[in-house]
């Protein structure tokens, strides 16, 4: 049996964050699903549809003593953009945080993310897909401009999966 | 005065909200507190087959997925009116356990590790993971151990680890076989040794050092709930509820007679509801004399039972109680207490897994739709947690209110961060640093904002309004 978790064990690390309750925000688990099911990955990459789990495993990796080389995040924002445009989100533009406590449900993800990227040398990549609507209730439909850049989105990573 | 009215942010963009109002001289006359609450979830449910819930609702929560994934198996028990197989019940239970020792030794290790490490007046900025792994890490080593340990055990027993999906209305959905077991037994047992381990250190090298520094900050004086077993014993997935008065006097009550007790208190300025005593008649936040306010989470669960059925966990509860009394206010010992629910959990984790009944092939018997009402209440790690359906003839959900652990203490977050507010804004002064200190009051409580806040950030975004007697807005600060 493994002695450490599959996520610390991979060489690249993809994970889909998003909430499907909550209409488009689930983009990132829709994606995940995507390359989980119709995709033909290497072996050291490891997918995950962290849903919106993923502090807890970001966690495991900062205490780690094996990291994944490259993390790839997948998720929906509202940026002010064209709804279904796909871009990267530069870990560094995300303010610093000051994390005066520490909580699961409120310990800054980016913060995170940049500690892995800045003290571990992890590659930290953000995909990220512009949200057509922000929402005020609870759903399970997504917009079709988001279901439509998948496909899209799961060529990006095979691409960076390709360049190493 | 004026009113204020607040509308509550949109979903993306999802912050709690505080506003503070100011009198003629410039002190605080009254704060409002509110967070995002999962609206919109009950007309989502409505229509749908009641047995898609316990697989729907593991979204509304990614740090406690289990605990509504139970909760709302158990409603689904209630709404088709059976009662599951012995064997079942002990699967559920076994895999409660397991979660929450994973969750636990994640929320100890994370929330205590910046203050145990650094000190709870290091600088903000030395306080992150990467330096704590740094700084223990034989201790960061055993920390992800365990929690991959208890991923593997989930995996084993349902089949997943992240998104839960074998609890089913009447039962488990896969036997646990005996070899399996005999995988997952060692794993447990190594989980035991690192929850003793990790309360022996707190009591010697962490609790020590802190216990006097938090003794101040946002203490309020509540009332508690929780969950015990016929005779008083802790229990994190059934049983009676304990309603407890600050001075300890308490009464039991059955779940299905929740409304009865727990009442819903509206305020005009938010769509949040606030739980209360619903026996005391009213709910008043008020600080000098607070009434029908109570609490959840880990301290309260200690406060209410009469003891633990596992003997490491009862013989630290006897040493804590000796310590501090009965029930116990003082914020900080949730902490403490949540040791000793982590010790509780690998030590009944065990106690399942050695259990010969657990393998046992009768585990779920077949339902049949009808109309009914039907609640399933579990302990979540942040409180009790209350699932109500109601059916109609074809079993389709016709109505549903859930009550999330972080709920039932609406009312304590709010007197709390309104006791911060008073000391901190005298005469219309005040400063940035402010934000720091409110905010601590309410992570004091580790609220879950049930994602509807979820955002690449993550982060609890606060805003602050700071409005005069007029209503008219002074300043708005804010940490997004």
């Amino acid at each position: 049996m493994d002695t450490i978790p599959s996520y610390c064990n991979c060489k690249i690390l993809i994970l889909g964050c998003g909430n499907i309750l909550f209409g488009d925000d689930g983009f990132g688990p829709y994606v995940a699903e995507e390359l989980q099911k119709n995709y033909n990955l290497p072996e050291n990459v490891d997918v995950i549809n962290a849903g919106s789990s993923v502090r807890n495993i970001l966690f495991d990796i900062a205490l780690s003593e094996k990291k994944p080389d490259k993390i790839i995040i997948v998720d929906a924002v509202d940026a002010a953009k064209t709804p279904g445009e796909i871009f990267e989100l530069p870990i560094d533009e995300i303010p610093e945080n000051k994390i005066d406590d520490f909580s699961m449900h409120q310990i800054p993800t980016s913060n995170l993310l940049k500690e892995l990227k800045e003290l571990c040398k992890v590659d930290i990549i953000i995909i990220a897909c512009q949200v057509e609507s922000v929402l005020e209730e609870v759903t399970d439909s997504i917009s079709k401009k988001i279901t439509d850049a998948i496909p899209e989105v799961c060529k990006r990573i095979k691409e960076i999966i390709k360049n190493g | 005065m004026k009113k204020i009215v607040i509308h509550p942010a949109t979903r993306l963009e999802g912050h709690a909200k505080i506003t503070i109002l100011l009198n003629d001289e410039g002190n605080v006359d009254d704060v409002k507190f509110q967070q995002l609450d999962l609206r919109g979830f009950e007309k989502f449910c409505i229509g749908k087959p009641v047995e898609e819930l316990p697989r729907i609702v593991t979204s509304i929560c990614g740090v406690c997925p289990w605990s509504h994934h139970l909760a709302s198996a158990k409603a689904n028990d209630a709404v088709f009116g059976v009662q599951i197989p012995p064997a079942a019940k002990k699967l559920r239970e076994l895999c409660n356990s397991i979660a929450y020792c994973e969750e636990h030794i994640l929320h100890f290790y994370f929330l205590a590790g910046a203050d145990f490490v650094m000190g709870p007046d290091a600088d903000p900025s030395v306080r992150n993971v990467i330096g704590i792994a740094g700084k223990v890490p034989d201790i960061a080593k055993k920390v992800v151990r365990s929690r991959w340990l208890g991923a593997e055990m989930l995996e084993i027993v349902s089949g997943k680890a992240i998104h839960p999906v074998t609890a089913v209305p009447g039962g488990f959905s896969k036997p646990l076989t005996e070899k399996e077991r005999d995988t997952a037994l060692p794993l447990a047992e190594e989980v035991l040794e690192f929850a003793k381990f990790s309360i022996d250190f707190a009591k010697n090298s962490i609790f020590p050092n802190y216990l006097d520094a938090v003794k101040s900050l946002g203490v309020i004086k509540t009332g508690f709930l929780g969950t015990v077993t016929e005779d008083g014993t802790l229990d994190l997935y059934d049983g009676k509820l304990r309603m407890m008065d600050a001075e300890g006097k308490y009464e039991d009550f059955k779940c299905e007679d929740y409304t009865d007790y727990i009442g819903e208190h509206i305020e005009p300025w938010t769509y949040m509801k606030f739980p209360y005593m619903k026996k005391v008649g009213k709910l008043s936040m008020d600080l000098d004399n607070p009434v029908g306010v109570y609490r959840t989470n880990t301290l309260a669960r200690l406060n209410v039972c009469d003891k633990i059925r596992t003997p490491l966990a009862q013989k630290e509860l006897t040493e804590f109680r000796e310590k501090f009394g009965r029930p116990v206010q003082l914020t900080l010992l949730y902490h403490w207490a949540r040791l000793i629910e982590l010790l509780y959990n690998a030590e009944y984790a065990v106690q399942l897994l050695k259990d010969p009944a657990i393998t046992s092939k009768d585990i779920r018997i077949p339902v049949k739709p009808r109309a009914a009402r039907g609640i399933g209440i579990v302990e979540a790690p942040r409180g009790t947690l209350i699932h109500d359906y109601e059916t109609d003839a074809q079993g389709l959900v016709t109505n549903v209110n859930i009550i999330v652990g972080t709920t039932h203490n609406n009312a304590p977050i709010n007197m709390s961060v309104k006791r911060a507010a008073i000391d901190l804004i005298k005469d219309g002064k005040y400063d940035q640093g402010m934000i720091n200190k409110i905010e601590m009051c309410y992570r004091a409580y580790d609220p879950c904002l049930s994602c509807a806040t979820h955002n690449l950030d993550g982060r609890l975004a606060v805003k602050i309004d700071i409005v005069d007697n007029k209503g008219e807005l002074l300043d708005t600060l804010k940490n997004f």
